[in-house]
């Protein structure tokens, strides 16, 4: 029997599923690592300890599930999360960790660059949104705030690339990956010459581009070993995690769209066109040559519904936020619909689309007399799927949505996922407990080994058995107040501005007073 | 409430308890210059706050304490007040003498009935909680009074229950340190601590229980949530912090592998050799032929 192993690595772990040639999973582990804050917009991963933990839980994974069962590994496939920078020397050792997405160091690079005609130029040839996230900022900030580093780096990677290098001593980067780097070219699928002029890099620096199916290279001997898997196990460079979920939950035709939300959220498109927009509001990614994955990211999804359970949730057992957040449910689901006009901005994090402003903050509005503890709860939920709907609506301006697709921890609560349907005024679809990276990894791995003809077909096969469908009584209920949520995401943006000043000036001196108190200490 | 000090050396209530400095009730009903300055000393001091509102610096740091509230001063931290006299009200308190092992950790004593490992895991969380004040820690003000009580009328069996009872107080005090410092909502932010915590400390030879203790709790709900969390258990979400570590010092040309060992916490070249292959298949030494260049 054969097996299709796929592995992704997230932003907080490592996820390795093994999917027999149907699809079905045979099991599935997965390995935690930290992200590390080291000043204040800072966020970064150990390149080293990403790898260890993979080849671990990889390890585990065939050790105790896949050999015991006799099962053949056919191929590996990976997925990783988005706009990672991994500087190494001329011998491929990590200049110190990888950062993250979620590094916003470079917000004043990115200010500078999207205000400028350079800007605009860059945004339509990448497709990546000009934001301190894109590695193609993180470089430039590299080479004006730490040049010794940049001097000393012979290429700039992504994580992925790190850990395929580890395993088989290629360097490469999948083209889906690379669209979401600012640095390449998504209309000719090159290293795009006038961003990395801006980074100050060669192609040279950059590991080579290649397509989604593109075989890795081999296993470096050790590993065989190790793992237990012949040398002519195909490996695949595979794709974003993005992507993935987008072809995992079978949006692949017009007319549909994906919303993923789980800590951060999304609502993407696939289409054979670019979305061009001239306020620079959308990504898009490339999966294959001829297809692309528009849409938005939010800073603010399911975290927020945690980051409110932790301070007001009951907790009756250490640690159960599950629970906690199950019951905050169970007292929103009593609310009236549209939380009898209590609105809330979920601007916690800063927001990116559509309204891309890192200093948004979030924003209760309507508070009258008569609300109640419920209502704050039911409030923060809309006030999440609110933003969604923000997405999705400037996504309608440029292509027909009928029909939705939900992934995602939090997109599944049958809550939320009512009060998508009713928001949106579309049948929503899903499958609970499926995870939509890993099965995009799989269908992708299917076609190139011969079992669908295309990622059409392959993505047809996707099975969406639960359906929502809108309420029309909601909707108008929802409509009437989206219309007030909408104009004060934008109308407040001084106080925004006002307010984050302050805010940030503030946290600077009370980790100044703090770093003094440590000096006097010693 | 009756009022005494006791000072080990002058009083004959302490000969059987030389680990026991100072105890003493004290209520204060004016203020007298310079009854309070900042001082440092090498026993752990309690203060209880039993009537009134202090106001002390404590390891550099104001605090207000009311009824019912403690401090905690460490070994070699400042205590006293910034005005240099003890506010109006009553105090009691205990200074304990506590053993510093040659590897820098602190334990209660040989006194003591805990065992070593629990010893140990008291010492390592008082070492590293800078939070120092407990608010509303009656438990504390209750164990001192018995102790008291116990002092003055030598039941039988007495030097056995005094020491018992300073065993119970820091366990109070373990317990309440790390129950203050995470509230058991979020376990992401917990075991981010904890993560910390086992980084700045890799060489230490660490247990499951010690780890639980850290983050304030019992070692079978930390077990089940840390897998949960992780997909590792805590001894194997370390081992993989301590082969990423390897890994990096590995990569660097200058340092013996028997150095990276016991920097990362294994007790011998061999065990960090053996659990290295394991994981990827090299010996260190084969890891380091194969990503370097030779030269």
């Amino acid at each position: 029997m054969k097996c299709i192993i796929t592995i992704e690595l997230g932003t907080n772990a490592v996820r390795v599923f093994a999917f027999d040639l149907k699809g079905n999973v045979i099991c599935s582990m997965k390995g935690h690592y930290p992200t590390f804050h080291t000043g204040p917009d800072y966020s970064e991963q150990d390149p080293e300890q990403i790898f260890i933990t993979m080849l671990y839980v990889l390890k585990n994974l065939l050790n105790e599930k896949i050999h015991p069962k006799k099962y053949k590994v056919a191929c590996i496939c990976f997925s990783a999360y988005m706009h990672s920078v991994l500087a190494v020397d001329k011998i491929g050792v990590p200049l110190g960790n990888a950062i993250t997405w979620a590094d916003n160091r470079a917000k004043k690079e990115a200010k500078e660059l999207k205000n400028s005609p350079r800007g605009k130029i860059i945004y339509t040839a990448t497709g990546t949104p000009i934001h301190p996230m894109s590695p193609l900022l993180k470089i430039a900030w590299l080479k004006n705030n730490d040049p010794e580093k940049f001097a000393q780096t012979s290429k700039f990677l992504s994580v992925k690339s790190y850990i395929i290098q580890q395993l088989t001593g290629e360097y490469l980067i999948d083209y889906s990956l690379a669209s979401a780097t600012g640095l390449m070219n998504i209309h000719t699928i090159k290293w795009e010459a006038d961003a990395l002029d801006y980074a100050g890099i060669t192609p040279e620096m950059l590991p080579d581009l290649v397509p989604v199916f593109a075989s890795a290279g081999q296993l470096r001997k050790a590993y065989q070993n190790s793992l237990g898997l012949p040398a002519d196990t195909r490996i695949f460079a595979g794709s974003s995690d993005g992507c993935m979920a987008t072809l995992g939950a079978g949006v692949w035709d017009e007319g549909k769209a994906t919303i993923t939300i789980e800590d951060s959220g999304a609502v993407r498109v696939v289409g054979k066109k670019v979305l061009q927009d001239e306020q620079q509001r959308f990504f898009n990614y490339l999966l294959t040559e001829d297809c692309y994955v528009s849409g938005g990211p939010t800073n603010n999804g399911g975290i927020i519904f945690e980051w409110f359970a932790n301070q007001f949730g009951d907790f009756k057992n250490p640690f159960d936020i599950d629970q906690s957040m199950e019951e905050l449910i169970a007292e929103a689901s009593k609310v009236a619909v549209g939380s009898d006009g209590l609105l809330f901005l979920p601007y916690l994090l800063g927001e990116r689309a559509p309204i891309w402003n890192a200093n948004a903050r979030g924003v209760y509005f309507g508070l009258n007399i008569k609300h109640k503890r419920e209502h704050f709860i039911r409030a923060a939920i809309e006030g999440i799927l609110y933003e969604i709907y923000s997405i999705g609506k400037i996504l309608e301006e440029h292509r027909t949505i009928n029909s939705l697709s939900i992934n995602g921890s939090f997109a599944s609560i049958p809550f939320c996922t009512q009060i998508i349907a009713d928001i949106f005024n579309k049948p929503v679809s899903l499958k609970q407990n499926s995870h939509s990276v890993g099965f995009g990894s799989f269908l992708l791995s299917a076609k190139e080994m011969g079992i669908y003809k295309s990622l059409d077909e392959a993505a047809q096969t996707v099975e969406l058995p639960d359906k929502y469908l809108p309420q029309k009584e909601n909707n108008k209920i929802y409509s009437s107040y989206f219309g007030i949520f909408e104009s004060l995401s934008t109308k407040l943006f001084d106080e925004f501005e006002a307010i984050a000043t302050i805010q940030q000036k503030n946290a600077a001196e009370q980790a100044e007073h703090s770093e003094l108190k440590k000096i006097k200490m010693v | 409430m009756n009022q005494f000090v006791l000072k080990q050396g002058r009083c004959p209530e302490l000969e059987m308890f030389p680990h026991i400095m100072e105890l003493g009730t004290k209520k204060n009903s004016s203020i007298q210059l310079n009854s309070l300055p900042e001082s440092i000393t090498k026993s752990l001091r309690l203060y209880y706050v039993i009537e009134g509102k202090f106001e002390w610096n404590i390891h550099h740091q104001p605090h207000m304490l009311y009824p019912g509230d403690a401090a905690l001063i460490l070994p070699g931290q400042q205590f006293g007040s910034d005005k240099g006299f003890l506010d109006i009200g009553t105090i009691s308190w205990i200074h304990i003498n506590i053993q510093k092992l040659e590897s820098g950790e602190m334990v209660p004593g040989k006194w003591s009935s805990l065992s070593e490992n629990e010893s140990l895991a008291i010492g390592k969380i008082l070492l590293l909680n800078n939070s120092v004040a407990f608010s509303k820690l009656n438990e504390a003000g209750r164990i001192l009074q018995y102790i008291q009580n116990e002092l003055f009328n030598k039941e039988v069996g007495y030097a056995t229950r005094v020491n018992q009872l300073i065993d119970e107080l820091f366990i109070t005090l373990t317990r309440q340190l790390t129950k203050q410092s995470n509230p058991a909502r979020d376990f992401p932010k917990t075991f981010m601590q904890l993560e910390q915590t086992l980084r700045q400390n890799l060489s230490h030879q660490w247990t499951v229980e010690e780890m639980a203790a850290v983050v304030g709790m019992g070692t079978t709900l930390f077990n089940e949530k840390v897998k949960t969390y992780s997909g590792f258990s805590p001894i194997n979400y370390l081992i993989n912090i301590r082969i990423s570590e390897a890994i990096k010092l590995l990569k660097k040309k200058d340092i013996s592998l028997t150095d990276i060992a016991l920097d990362i916490g294994f007790y011998s070249s061999q065990h960090f050799s053996t659990t290295f292959k394991k994981l990827t298949g090299y010996t260190p030494s084969e890891f380091r032929k194969n990503h370097l260049p030779t030269n």
